[in-house]
């Protein structure tokens, strides 16, 4: 039975009928159409859904609507009034706060209902008064800043300009380099910004999954009659109903059907689709799918897996259930270790972590009549996902259309095609109507594709004087079920390590082995953050065996500028040593380290990456990037329009302030349109920490286009030979007399008078032959290479085990940063993100296989008051090929962060901690297991 | 992962929902819904019939006499929080309740339900426990009361009987020399569940202890009263505890022996057994503060 209520939202009164087992949020989204406030998790943990209930915070996920009777509701829709931002908001989007958007409302609102309460707050008051609200983007350095910053709006002030020192690089620049607020930002902060789920179409209907309950078994039978005679049921498919052909990422490894087939390899296998005409009705319709299964043994950890007669997940493939294999030896690693005078080796062990970006993934499928399918899908990839589509579907791809809208956050997760996006069209194409499929939390766990577990043997031997000479490591990648970005994520685990400190010899055998559990895949840093903790760990054990200091032998080893590694990795602009220096200084190290009291500790840890993959995950001789920018006619705006994704991380503004510059125009005359197969480009998207450097050539080179027929058209008016002509600033002008000018636009209009559209077009390939001609050379490969160092200082309860990161320095070698605000805001994201997967995260299973945290309550991630004081320095650097000098941050920024805090951890309490996560129970234990010994 | 179904009740008197609750077959009681609602969506409970408290407005109410300060039981922990008497009287339990959830849960939640949930890493129980809380229970024929260490019978189970509902929280005001602490253990800073938690009452009359109290929680099916450490505290001087080690060993150490910890995701029960050492000797060093302190 339905209840009529009267509640009151944003001001305006509504009567409306209620279900009872609807919620505050379902209200609001579903009937009232106000999409900011967002579902994050349903459960109460994160804080998306937030908004303000009588004046105060409350998840909205969590209130039953038939409560909301006769209360007053704000959502972030109603704090804006009309054009003119909330002070909070105008804060939020000035002070670089937002990233993927998705957590902003709730963020904002409970800042309103927080501000509102106490507007005088203390700084640890405001961490505090957060930690109902997650962020997975952000690290909430910015956000704490925003709210101190919206303290003094409110109050009618005006906060004070901070002075910012540009780069060497972007001394001339008057776009790029500059800290400008995300373009996206005001609708993000406003609730304007549509996510996939916020789209509710004509006619939709509602898909969902029924998902194996056994970790391994073989399907006897499965019988869906009586789901199917559930009224509001529309269709139900299973394995029969679907291709043989497998998918996945990798194209060596394509081993995921659509459905499951024959078997089931871990709880969480799909099993059946569901679509019905609401989401409940689909609930219930798959309880009653009746599934007959023959229960074979499962295997959950890697080396009973490798064992001969383990139970197989493939019968046909992977022998001992090794999935990748792989053995590279760069140098003659005997000799390195005979002309060694001290080696150490020991075993480091990663942890299961999984990427948690804010937004669950989310698809919607609409098939045509004409047949052609539109798939609006919170991923990171368009284009992998629109390739896979094609494969899978036996479509061409012009019968298909990819669009992302906004994209609450990737990290790894939604990097690759998954079931929702295939069986929203499957289900599309049965039924006719649009249909929207979208994974709760505890699915995006089981989906998987987080980090693999590593277990790692690391032997290093080094000179007297510190200089490495061999190294040798030996990686179990537990991989769970299914390959997904997997054999790439095996290469990476042992290439990357080369690329910070020279050494000549080098051995890597590596082994990806598949278990009963829910896939692995890429996850920010891919597979290369466990071996970085192990290698950092190492290195800083060998310097206290030889009496070095940490700083000290990593200077020794720093990698140079133009230094080809022994596995065959061109290393172009390289910053390390000055990275090094800097946070030496920041921290004021010298002074710090071996000389804090017990208990408190320092620790530094290095890190880098590739700036973007130098090959494509299938093998194709497209472009990697491209862009087209189309001018207005009267020149009044730019539209750039580049298919890879912006996912949070800002590629939008980034990019558009790389084709301002290039064009000679303001940010401000800018727009974007990105990640729309129909509209944009190719773009292979948002991974490997590729759209900085790659997307920006292509906008830049675009925007180079346009400037050059500007400057053909102004030759004409000015009466200047071209070479005599520049643009910048929305001018065109003579050079030496910038007097002499025509507002940009006026160019504009008269090319398009004289020419028609004025456009231009970019593109960019990495150079042809990248990296060494042996087996896997090419991961690893990239245009260019970040550095960064970080100096992590901790406190350790001694009594508790429980560490508290204190302060992190962080100097980082992204070359020209495009915009320092963003890079800020990546460093900050990935200091947080590290150490929460540092000292928090895990992904803990039964003996049955069946995971037992798939939910934000028991799987903790960092809140506001976990974070540390934070402080990020950009090292002047320039790299050749990347767009004025840019290359990556997104990424390499995590690197550093697990060393420098198990560095630091080892420093605070004397003891070393192996294994991640650095527990306070592991810290309390090593403690102990110190005074025993003695 | 939804909401099944539910025929949804509000009454507006007590005596009204404790006859729906008699009748209902499969019924559940919801103040905040920050525990049900949960447990409904992840399938660990169905309900066919939802009783809802939100419309009894006098189990919302902090008041008080002379003697006493009564909780309501459908009061939320920022109720809690924001009371000016219990800020000046009862510090332990704004430690408590400002630290249970997040922001928005604790203007949601209420005590009533985080007792009648019965979980064992509850945090309002312990310290209402140092503070000899006792709670009134409703039926639709009669109320009664039942001091609060015996409300609780194993994790999630309490002695409240089908139709009985929780209607405040009667705390006695302390006297002089009483203080009372609360110290939680969570694996993040904020919005943790207690993997352990201690809440200690030293009762003085400014040097020599009387009728102390030692509540642990999370690490057993239900709060407990170490009544060994409890023997050691009485008849000690509070200067002791503030400056003495040995004696704070000897009672961190007797806290432990009534522990009855599990391992789970959030630690093993040796580790839980350190934490409850730990705690319970820091807890004892603030309570004997506040005891000195409540002289001044």
């Amino acid at each position: 039975m339905k209840h009529l209520i009267k509640i009151k939202v944003n001001g305006a009164d509504y009567e409306l009928a209620v279900k009872p087992n609807n919620t505050l949020l379902d209200l609001l989204r579903d009937q009232l159409r106000l999409t900011g406030a967002k579902k994050g998790c349903g459960l109460g943990d994160c804080g998306a859904c937030t908004v303000l209930l009588n004046g105060k915070a409350v998840n909205s996920c969590l209130v039953l609507a038939v409560e909301a009777d006769g209360q007053s509701v704000m959502t972030i829709e109603g704090l804006a009034q009309g054009e003119e931002l909330h002070p909070i908001q105008q804060a939020f989007v000035e002070k670089g706060a937002i990233q993927c958007g998705f957590c902003t409302p709730g963020m904002i609102l409970r800042t309103k209902s927080f501000l509102d309460e106490n507007p005088k707050p203390t700084e640890e008051e405001i961490k505090k008064a957060l930690t109902g609200n997650l962020c997975r983007c952000t690290g909430y350095t910015k956000i704490l800043e925003s709210i101190e910053t919206s303290k003094i709006y409110l109050k009618g002030d005006k906060p004070q300009k901070i002075e910012y020192q540009p780069q060497k690089s972007a001394m001339n620049l008057s776009v790029v380099g500059k800290r400008l607020p995300k373009i996206d930002a005001p609708d993000k902060a406003t609730g304007r910004a549509i996510y996939t789920d916020d789209i509710v179409l004509p006619n939709m209907i509602y898909g969902k999954l029924l998902l194996s309950p056994l970790p391994h078994a073989k399907i006897k039978s499965i019988n869906t009659e009586k789901a199917k005679a559930l009224p509001g049921v529309k269709v139900i498919l299973t394995g029969a109903d679907v291709t043989d052909l497998t998918y996945g990422t990798s194209p060596p490894r394509y081993d995921e059907n659509v459905l499951a087939k024959d078997k089931v390899r871990y709880v969480g296998d799909v099993v059946a689709a569901v679509a019905a005409i609401d989401e409940e009705t689909c609930y219930k319709a798959i309880k009653l799918i009746e599934v007959e299964y023959e229960e074979l043994p499962a295997v959950f950890d890697p080396m009973e897996a490798m064992k001969e007669g383990a139970p197989r997940l493939f019968d046909d493939k992977y022998e001992n259930n090794i999935n990748t294999r792989v053995d590279h030896h760069f140098g003659d690693i005997e000799k390195g270790f005979a002309e060694a005078d001290h080696i150490k080796e020991a075993r480091f062990v990663g942890n299961r972590t999984y990427q948690n970006p804010i937004e669950p993934h989310c698809a919607i499928a609409e098939w045509d009549r004409h047949g052609r399918v539109t798939l609006y899908t919170s991923t990171q990839v368009v284009h992998y996902v629109h390739h896979q589509l094609s494969r899978v579907l036996n479509l061409p791809l012009g019968n298909i259309r990819v669009i992302m809208n906004n994209c609450g956050g990737g990290f790894g997760a939604k990097a690759a095609t998954n079931m929702l996006e295939i069986l929203s069209i499957l289900l599309s194409k049965k039924t006719g109507c649009p249909v929207k499929m979208r994974f709760n939390r505890e699915e995006m766990y089981l989906y998987g594709r987080g980090r693999h577990k590593q277990y790692i043997d690391l032997k290093m031997g080094v000179k007297k004087d510190g200089t490495i000479t061999a190294v040798k490591q030996k990686v179990i990648l537990e991989g769970g079920a299914y390959s997904s970005f997997g054999v790439v994520t095996t290469y990476y685990a042992g290439s990357m390590l080369p690329t910070l400190y020279k050494f000549p010899n080098y051995k890597y055998d590596g082994y990806r082995v598949n278990t009963n559990l829910p896939p692995c895949g890429a996850f920010r840093g891919h597979g290369t953050p466990h071996p970085r903790f192990a290698f950092e760990s190492l290195l800083s054990m060998i310097a206290d065996d030889i009496g070095m200091d940490h700083i000290d032998i990593r200077l020794k080893n720093a990698m140079e500028p133009e230094t080809r590694t022994c596995n065959d990795l061109e290393i172009h602009s390289c910053e390390l040593k000055a990275c090094l220096e800097t946070v030496r200084k920041k921290s004021n190290w010298d002074k710090k380290k071996g000389k804090l009291p017990k208990g408190r500790g320092i620790g530094i840890g290095c890190g880098g990456f590739v700036s973007g993959a130098g090959y494509p995950i299938y093998r194709s001789q497209f472009p990697h990037s491209n862009a087209i920018i189309k001018v207005q006619e009267d020149g009044s705006k730019a539209v750039l329009f580049v298919g890879d994704a912006d996912i949070g991380q800002g590629s939008d503004t980034v990019l558009a302030q790389a084709a301002a510059e290039a064009m000679g125009i303001t940010l401000d005359r800018m727009s974007v349109v990105s990640a729309d197969s129909d509209i944009t480009p190719i773009g292979f998207g948002a991974y490997s920490s590729r759209v900085t450097l790659m997307g920006g050539n292509a906008s830049k080179m675009a925007g180079e286009e346009v400037k050059t027929q500007l400057i053909a058209t102004a030759s004409n008016i000015l009466n200047l030979p071209e070479d005599k002509i520049d643009a910048g600033n929305n001018k065109i002008f003579e050079k030496g007399n910038p007097n002499n000018f025509i507002p940009w636009e006026e160019v504009a209009t008269a090319f398009f008078s004289q020419n028609g559209p004025l456009t231009g077009r970019g593109h960019y390939s990495p150079p042809e032959g990248l990296g060494g001609k042996y087996k896997g050379a090419a991961v690893g490969t990239s245009p260019a290479f970040s550095f960064s160092a970080s100096v992590c200082e901790v406190e350790v309860d001694m009594e508790t085990g429980k560490v508290k990161v204190v302060n992190f320095w962080d100097a980082h070698d992204c070359g020209t940063a495009i915009n320092p605000m963003a890079v800020e805001g990546q460093v900050e994201g990935a200091v947080v993100m590290g150490m929460s997967e540092t000292l928090l995260e895990n992904e803990v299973f039964d003996s049955n296989g069946k995971m037992r945290n798939p939910d934000l309550h028991n799987y903790l991630i960092a809140t506001s008051a976990d974070v540390p004081t934070i402080e990020s320095v950009i090292v002047d650097s320039y790299e050749p090929a990347g767009p004025f000098g840019a290359k990556e941050v997104g990424e390499g920024a995590t690197l550093p962060v697990l060393g420098a805090i198990a560095n630091a951890v080892a420093d605070a309490i004397g003891v070393r901690v192996f294994e991640l996560p650095i527990t306070p129970e592991k810290v309390l234990n090593a403690i102990r297991s110190k005074t025993i010994k003695g | 992962m939804y909401l099944n179904n539910f025929t949804y009740h509000r009454p507006e008197t007590l005596e009204e929902a404790c006859k729906l609750l008699e009748q209902c077959k499969n019924g559940a009681l919801i103040a905040g819904g920050t525990d049900v609602l949960v447990e409904i969506k992840k399938g660990l409970r169905h309900n066919d019939e939802i009783v809802s408290l939100k419309g009894i407005d006098e189990l919302k109410l902090v008041s008080q006499n002379k003697s006493n300060l009564y909780i309501g039981a459908g009061v939320t922990h920022n109720q809690v929080k924001h009371s000016q008497v219990i800020k000046d009287k009862f510090p332990a339990l704004i430690d408590a309740a400002s630290n249970i959830g997040t922001e928005q849960i604790r203007n949601t939640a209420t005590v009533g339900g985080n007792l009648c949930t019965g979980a064992s890493c509850c945090d309002m129980a312990p310290v209402l426990i140092a503070y000899d809380a006792i709670v009134e229970i409703a039926s639709s024929t009669k109320k009664r009361t039942v001091s609060l260490k015996d409300f609780f019978i194993n994790h999630k189970e309490t002695s409240l009987a089908k139709g009985e509902i929780m209607t405040k929280v009667i705390v006695p005001f302390p006297n002089q020399g009483v203080g009372v602490s609360f110290l939680k253990f969570g694996l993040r800073e904020a919005a943790s569940i207690s993997v352990a938690s201690v809440s200690v009452r030293i009762n003085s009359d400014g040097n020599i202890c009387t009728d102390s109290c030692v509540v642990i929680g999370a690490v057993a099916p239900t709060p407990r009263i170490s009544l060994d450490a409890i023997e050691i505290i009485n008849g000690e001087k509070v200067n002791e505890f503030i400056n003495n080690s040995l004696v704070l060993k000897s009672i961190g150490e007797a806290a432990v022996k009534d522990a009855l910890p599990i391992d789970d995701l959030r630690g093993s029960a040796e580790y839980r057994r350190n934490l409850v050492n730990s705690l319970t000797q820091r807890a004892i060093k603030i309570a004997a503060m506040r005891s000195t302190e409540s002289f001044k």
